[in-house]
């Protein structure tokens, strides 16, 4: 901001030299737009001598165009505007003596005089208001940047700890896990011999072609449900997006035919006299499928073949076997002590205790149940969640390191961690029919008013892979890509730009190509500091 | 990753082809259309029966009757297959030698359509009174400088002779045949639903020989009914179609009959080994990815075909306004033949004697009228797309061109603007300011384009279908009762009449940027910045018979559309062009552009080539399709730079901008599926390229402006086919792919392949050419000869033809509105014979009061003075020629006042020619004089070839530094 008040100063005494030969040279050039003393010129490229009058004659006489400051006579010359009280400012030669007052040039000195009033007073007040309001925002929006910094620390911390305690509940759990693995082992080794027999059971057999079966029809099933979901998105797209400029009445036919079977109301159609804007509702009741008696419901198929699919048939087997073999005995655990020499029995008396006692603290077995059948093949399970717990906990734990490291990572959440506060924020913006929705760092999505399926623009690919990490520029861009494929296009996806802003919004939606949008917005986590940003490369 | 990269595009590829392609089965071929099938059926048993072959037609002598103050004759016409019918015919010879024939069933069951010529034509053409008709006993006579034409009896055969010689023949092939209203038979069945009586005699009806079957065939061929595809035509009227011959026994080529995607001159389509299978089909419809080379008919149609030969330029204008079919053959390499087959309406044929291409032209001309002086910013560059979304992209897009400096004149908005597809509603959520934005542009001097199309949405809350709907004069279906519903755009459309009176005043009243009087709705939310864009107004309907109206539904007065169908879309344009003027007092220049036209429609604006295909076969053949149309009237022409479809690469992009720079209407468009293309978007270098091609169109203007002058008043075309400027170089007679701008001798050949890096250009005379851009020196022969002229991707092979002085304005700027007062640079190519002449046309560029004198009209000329010196003048053309200065002025102007208000504000502006360039100066000029004060002026002299010279490289060139003088002025620059 200093330096064209420092301009200032040789300018005026330029001006009050008056001659029109330096007309649209900037003042750093002014010692070069000095005539020889035969009242010549050269051009500055060198490659020409003129007349000192050729100067800004109106006359393209050199072909760098540099003898024209002040006209529009060589094709691609600057002109400087002076532009006192505000900022000096060069334009392009097309624009001088056009007729049009631009702001750029505020003084109007690139035209005819007496066609712009010099309005450099207003443009400059208006401009640093403007830039005084910026500034406003720009410190509002650092402060609470920093909050969102303060948090990226908060958050290291919790994650450390997070880590750390994880650390400790690993270490317990594989105990644990040692303790589990070595019952499970026991028991096994007791009954294998046994069960390996009971296996062998005809209906036991069959049990398991039935599951096999019942696994393969359920893969089938979720294929073709799959499938048909699928499918039903492509016709949604098609639905909304299809392009009646292809005047393709098959298309037509094809949206009619499935907003038909989809219970949809019709798309582009026309409301008749009086007609109120036709409501699906009553239409999309859903009848009641008929089900044979016993048979299962769709609802039932959804949520309860998964149970039955996983079954313990070994349980299955035992109790089965306890079931046919009744009045019951007791389990083979507790029966044991008929096959143990007699001298043996105290150790062993005082080992099943504790082995009970494990059983009965992990649920396998209950005090009063003790004796079924099934507890190797629940030591068993007992240590597969323990397992399980403890893989989770290790999940976990890396992914808190992980974390750790993206928060000040300046790919990821900024070298300050100033978009960690971001991360899975939610911001909307409604245009038109549809609610568009920007979750950072994961997905934006399109989400129609008036009812109908989400698509997905695409989810969270980079920042603005052309500038340098860390750079302002490099966070004012994210991309966001591979939404769901557009009907006879390609798969949506967003740009979306951003500037500092005291509040994180999106304020423009467009689509400016099919199917890819451009979302503009604002966040604080891009203000910086004021004077901490990196140098402008402003042309004084 | 790459393998799968390139495999997506090539899956990506093949889609694309996939889904480009034409609907063949979308549109009749002949032979699913049944009244031209039994055309050329007809002419089928006439090729087949030879010299036994006689039309049945002929005239009564008793009825001829001889006008005795005037060139008109009438007569009664008899077919022998049907002589209890009556036919009409009128022949006239009209003041400027064209003659007209026409004939009509008289006292029939119903009317035939006649009202085709109130619309194509700007009044009635007036009758010579010096020409007399002789009657005599086996024809009628009428003679006329070199011109004679006769009426033959019988047959009845009406022939055009010049120097004794024929040139135009019609029903001289006896294919003339008028099928004149009948009434349907009974269907056989009826007398079965009788209850017979019992054990009376069948009697069995033996079919008696049809003695007309030699002509007409055995069977009767769809004469009641007609089914295509899903849709059946009910024909209420049933058979009225119309055959007739025309030959041109001594012109072995001939041009016109726009629109069809092929060579300007037009392939055979019947005959040996003919080109094309199917007939050029004249029946505007909206073609989806039309073929690059085909007959097929498309958005436009002009009846006009010109024949030509060596030592004479003919053509023939079939006012029909029904599908017409036209067969094209040559028996001999010297003759062609044609065959006309039409739906309905009567015959009215104008024969126009030339004898070369301009008098062709002006005698077109003076039916239909000329293109109007356009508004200046119609012929800057023209940005659209479909679609610009919203008013922040709107100056988003303005932003970017002006950042990189490249000039652009007009944004355009396609149909997404609006709200539903109810034009003239803004779609409030993404242009909630419209007129703040329509401001912005235009405070660049820049204009806005909006598409308005002319079918209705079916809502009860749009005001401009509420309004139509409560005037009555929406078309109706084929019942006659209610309104004709199709889909379009909108969904559940209907269709303004523009045949009905009562339509022109309310529309008209639409287009007011103001509030009405009494409430009546207005487009209050536009400015006099926005110009209109006619689209889909074939017109195109989704759902109907070959996309577009069921030919039996009902306009007013009761015309079926078959009879009106191809001036339908002319009517629209026609009556946008009016709105447009009246919009503002005083009246400004509208800018129109159509996408359907019909003779005359170069009266209501421009056309465009519709939606081609980003490919270089269609870069190819539009340039083809814009010359064709160029000599059938309509010189404001362009394609679509980029094509509609696809996504050019930058290299065909940069070629198709240099095509467009060289079109009359250059405008950028592209498909709401592709990607974004605007200048400014593509890499270095060809941004740069394109940006090059934009800043030379700009230069050009004074050129392209000039020769609108001479098209709106001459009818001659901008775009000059080889043929039109050298009629007698055979050689010439099939180019199409190079010609001149008006007459200001520039000759362009654009580059319209793929890696090209040179073009064959071809000179018709002895004469030298100059590169615009190098004045590198081209020698033409008497016979012609091809030169190589340099054609790199940034380089378009453009010559200045000796003799020729091109007046430029070297300073483009963002918009051409924003040049009116820049200083002119002469370029003054001398010829072989060391002269020049050139003329430069200048107005307001928007209002009309050049039709009140209000203009500037010079002329340049170099002429050789004393033995080595040249002298350069200026001289004032107003008031040497002030009665052909301009069209349209009402009276005529018949003086030049050189202190117009036009002129007065060019010198006060001190509007003045900045520098001359002379190219083709062999020797070092001794001085260079303003005559005027004798002032020696600033000058340089480059050294090389003289114009006169019979070697090659490049022109020694003298650039004279301004020499002072202002455009109006006269002046002489003396060079020794």
């Amino acid at each position: 901001m200093v330096p064209w008040l420092l301009l200032a100063l040789p300018l005026g005494a330029t001006a009050a030299a008056g001659s029109d030969k330096l007309l649209g040279v900037h003042p750093s050039a002014l010692a070069k737009y000095t005539p020889t003393k035969s009242n010549t010129w050269k051009c500055l490229d060198g490659s020409k001598e003129i007349s000192w009058n050729a100067v800004n004659d109106d006359y393209c006489d050199c072909p760098d165009g540099s003898d024209e400051p002040g006209t529009s006579a060589c094709p691609d010359s600057r002109f400087w505007c002076k532009n006192e009280g505000h900022i000096g400012a060069y334009i392009h030669s097309s624009r001088v003596g056009d007729g049009l007052c631009e702001t750029e040039c505020c003084d109007g000195s690139d035209e005819r005089p007496g066609t712009c009033p010099n309005r450099c007073k207003e443009i400059g007040e208006a401009y640093r208001a403007k830039r005084d309001a910026e500034l406003k925002i720009q410190k509002t929006g650092s402060k609470i940047r920093s909050t969102y910094i303060a948090f990226a620390h908060k958050e290291r911390k919790r994650l450390e700890d997070l880590a750390a305690s994880l650390e400790k509940d690993i270490v317990a759990k594989e105990k644990e896990v040692e303790k589990l693995r070595e019952i499970a082992e026991r028991t096994e080794s007791l009954t294998q011999a046994a069960l390996d027999h009971k296996r062998q059971s005809p209906l036991y057999q069959s049990l398991l072609n039935h599951n096999k079966a019942l696994k393969s029809l359920k893969r089938e099933y979720k294929k073709h449900a799959d499938k048909e979901k699928q499918l039903g998105q492509i016709l949604d797209s098609l639905r909304t997006g299809y392009n009646p400029n292809y005047q393709d009445m098959a298309v037509l036919e094809a949206v009619r035919g499935w907003e038909e079977l989809a219970g949809l109301p019709h798309i582009n159609d026309v409301k008749k006299d009086g007609e109120e804007s036709s409501t699906p509702e009553p239409e999309s009741e859903k009848t009641e499928e008929a089900v044979d008696d016993g048979l299962w419901t769709a609802d039932e198929l959804d949520s309860e073949l998964d149970d039955l699919i996983g079954t313990d048939y070994t349980s299955l087997l035992l109790e089965h076997e306890d079931h046919i073999n009744t009045p019951t005995e007791d389990s083979l655990l507790f029966k044991i002590t008929s096959y143990i020499p007699d001298a043996w029995l105290p150790q062993y008396e005082a080992w099943k205790d504790n082995f009970v006692d494990w059983l009965e603290k992990l649920g396998i077995v209950s005090e009063e149940s003790s004796g079924s059948s099934t507890e190797a093949t629940r030591a068993q399970q007992a240590l597969t969640e323990a397992n399980a717990e403890l893989a989770h906990m290790k999940r976990e734990k890396t992914e808190s390191e992980s974390d750790v490291l993206k928060i000040f990572n300046p790919e990821h959440f900024g070298a300050e961690g100033e978009w960690k506060k971001l991360d899975d924020t939610c911001i909307n913006h409604e245009v038109g029919d549809y609610t568009y929705e920007l979750c950072f760092f994961k997905e934006a999505k399109q989400k129609p008013n008036k009812g109908g399926s989400n698509f997905s623009l695409g989810r969270f690919q980079s920042w603005n892979k052309d500038a340098r990490p860390g750079s302002p520029e490099y966070y004012s861009k994210q991309v966001y890509q591979h939404g769901t494929r557009c009907w006879n296009g390609p798969e949506r996806s967003v740009v979306v730009l951003l500037t500092c802003g005291v509040e994180n919004t999106i304020y423009s939606v467009q689509e400016l190509e099919k199917c890819e949008y451009q979302f503009k917005g604002t966040s604080p986590a891009l203000c910086l500091p004021p004077g901490k940003e990196p140098q402008n490369h402003e042309e004084l | 990753m790459w393998a799968r990269s390139v495999l997506g595009i090539v899956s990506l590829a093949l889609v694309f082809h996939d889904a480009l392609a034409f609907k063949e089965q979308d549109f009749k071929t002949c032979s699913q259309s049944g009244f031209c099938r039994r055309g050329r059926a007809l002419s089928q048993r006439a090729q087949e029966a030879k010299s036994a072959w006689q039309s049945p037609y002929s005239v009564d002598p008793s009825t001829v009757s001889v006008a005795t103050d005037k060139a008109v004759v009438q007569a009664g016409v008899k077919s022998s297959l049907y002589p209890e019918v009556n036919f009409g015919l009128e022949v006239r010879i009209q003041e400027d030698g064209a003659v007209r024939v026409r004939m009509d069933e008289v006292g029939g069951l119903r009317k035939r359509y006649d009202e085709a010529a109130s619309w194509a034509l700007i009044s009635e053409p007036s009758i010579s009174k010096n020409v007399k008709w002789v009657a005599g006993k086996k024809d009628l006579r009428a003679t006329y400088g070199p011109n004679e034409v006769v009426v033959s009896y019988a047959p009845l055969q009406v022939t055009l002779y010049k120097n004794g010689k024929e040139q135009v023949v019609i029903n001289g092939k006896g294919l003339l045949h008028m099928e004149h209203f009948r009434k349907k038979a009974e269907p056989a069945a009826a007398v079965e639903a009788t209850p017979a009586a019992e054990g009376q005699e069948q009697t069995v009806i033996e079919a008696p020989e049809n003695p007309r079957a030699w002509f007409e065939g055995a069977d009767e061929d769809a004469l009641w009914e007609e089914t295509f595809n899903s849709w059946t035509d009910s024909k209420p009227k049933g058979p009225e179609s119309l055959s007739v011959d025309i030959t041109f026994p001594h012109h072995p080529v001939v041009y016109g009959i726009p629109q069809h995607a092929t060579r300007l001159a037009l392939p055979s389509t019947a005959g040996e080994n003919p080109t094309f299978t199917d007939p050029y089909r004249l029946y505007n419809a909206d073609v989806f990815e039309y073929l690059a080379s085909s007959p097929v008919s498309l958005y436009g149609s002009i009846p006009l075909m010109h024949a030509h030969s060596e030592d004479s330029t003919v053509a023939v204008f079939d006012l029909v306004a029904s599908e017409t079919w036209i067969d094209v053959s040559h028996s001999t390499d010297r003759s062609t033949e044609t065959h006309w087959i039409s739906e309905s309406g009567i015959l009215d044929v104008f024969i126009l004697p030339g004898p070369t291409p301009d008098d062709v032209f002006a005698q077109y001309a003076k039916l239909t009228g000329t293109p109007p002086m356009p508004a200046l910013f119609g012929l800057g560059y023209h940005q659209c797309r479909w679609n610009y979304v919203s008013s922040e992209d709107v100056r988003t897009v303005q932003k970017r061109f002006d950042e990189e400096n490249i000039p652009m004149d007009v944004l355009w908005l396609d149909i997404e603007y609006s709200v539903d597809h109810e034009y003239f509603m803004w779609n409030e959520k993404m242009f909630p300011d419209p007129v703040e934005m329509i401001n912005d542009v235009a405070a660049t001097g820049r204009k806005m384009v909006v598409i308005v199309d002319p079918h209705l949405k079916r809502d009860n809350n749009y005001p401009a279908f509420t309004a139509a709907q409560e005037l009555g004069i929406l078309v109706k279906p084929k019942s006659g009762e209610g309104e004709y519903e199709g889909w379009c755009w909108p969904g559940s459309s209907s269709w303004v009449d523009f045949f009905n009176p009562n339509a022109w005043d309310w529309w008209k009243s639409l287009f007011k940027p103001y509030q009405l009087e009494g409430g009546k709705w207005s487009w209050t939310k536009s400015t006099e910045d926005v110009h209109i864009w006619n689209d889909m107004n074939e017109p195109s309907v989704f759902n109907g018979p070959e996309i577009t109206m069921p030919k039996d539904n009902v306009h007013y007065d009761g015309w079926e559309h078959r009879d009106v169908h191809n001036i339908n879309g002319m009517l629209y344009s026609n009556a946008t062009w009016q709105a447009l003027a009246v919009r503002s007092d005083p009246p400004k220049r509208p800018f129109v552009l159509t996408r359907s036209f019909f003779a005359g429609s170069q009266r209501f604006g421009a056309m465009w080539t519709g939606d081609n295909l980003g490919t270089w076969e269609h870069m190819e053949v539009g340039v083809k399709m814009v010359l064709s149309n160029s000599i059938a009237g309509l010189s404001f022409a362009g394609s679509d730079v980029g094509g509609f479809f696809g996504n050019p690469e930058p290299e065909m992009l940069v070629r198709w901008y240099q095509v467009g720079a060289f079109a009359p209407f250059f405008r950028a468009h592209a498909h709401i599926d592709t990607k974004r293309r605007e200048p400014y978007l593509l890499p270095s270098p060809y941004k740069e390229m394109v940006t090059d091609s934009l800043r030379l169109r700009y230069t050009l203007l004074p050129v392209w402006y000039t020769a609108f002058r001479e098209t709106s008043v001459t009818g001659k075309p901008i775009l000059r086919p080889q043929y039109t400027v050298f009629p007698k170089d055979r050689k010439g007679w099939e180019m199409d792919d190079q010609y001149y701008i008006g007459g200001s001798g520039l000759l362009v050949k654009p580059v319209t392949q793929k890696d090209v890096r040179e073009a064959e250009v071809y000179l018709g005379e002895d004469e030298v050419y100059y590169g615009y851009f190098t004045g590198e020196t081209y020698r033409g022969a008497v016979k012609g000869r091809t030169v190589s002229v340099p054609a790199a991707l940034d380089q378009i092979p453009l010559l200045v033809r000796g003799g020729s002085v091109v007046p430029t304005r070297e300073r483009p700027r963002r918009a051409s509105g924003l040049m009116k007062y820049d200083p002119f640079t002469l370029k003054v190519a001398l010829s072989k014979d060391e002269g020049a002449r050139g003329e430069l046309y200048l107005d307001d560029g928007e209002t009309f009061g050049h039709q009140r004198g209000e203009y500037v009209w010079r002329e340049f000329t170099a002429v050789k003075s004393g033995k080595k010196g040249l002298r350069v003048s200026s001289r004032d053309l107003g008031s040497a020629r002030p009665a052909e200065a301009v069209e349209g002025a009402s009276p005529a102007l018949t003086s030049y006042d050189r202190e117009n208000k036009y002129a007065r504000t060019l010198e006060e502006r001190d509007v003045r020619v900045e520098k001359v360039v002379v190219v083709g100066v062999k020797a070092k000029p001794k001085s260079v004089k303003l005559e005027e004060g004798g002032k020696e002026l600033e000058w340089e002299w480059t050294p090389g070839v003289g114009s006169k010279e019979k070697k090659g490289g490049r022109a020694g060139v003298l650039v004279i530094k301004d020499p002072g003088v202002k455009i109006t002025q006269d002046w002489d620059i003396v060079i020794l």
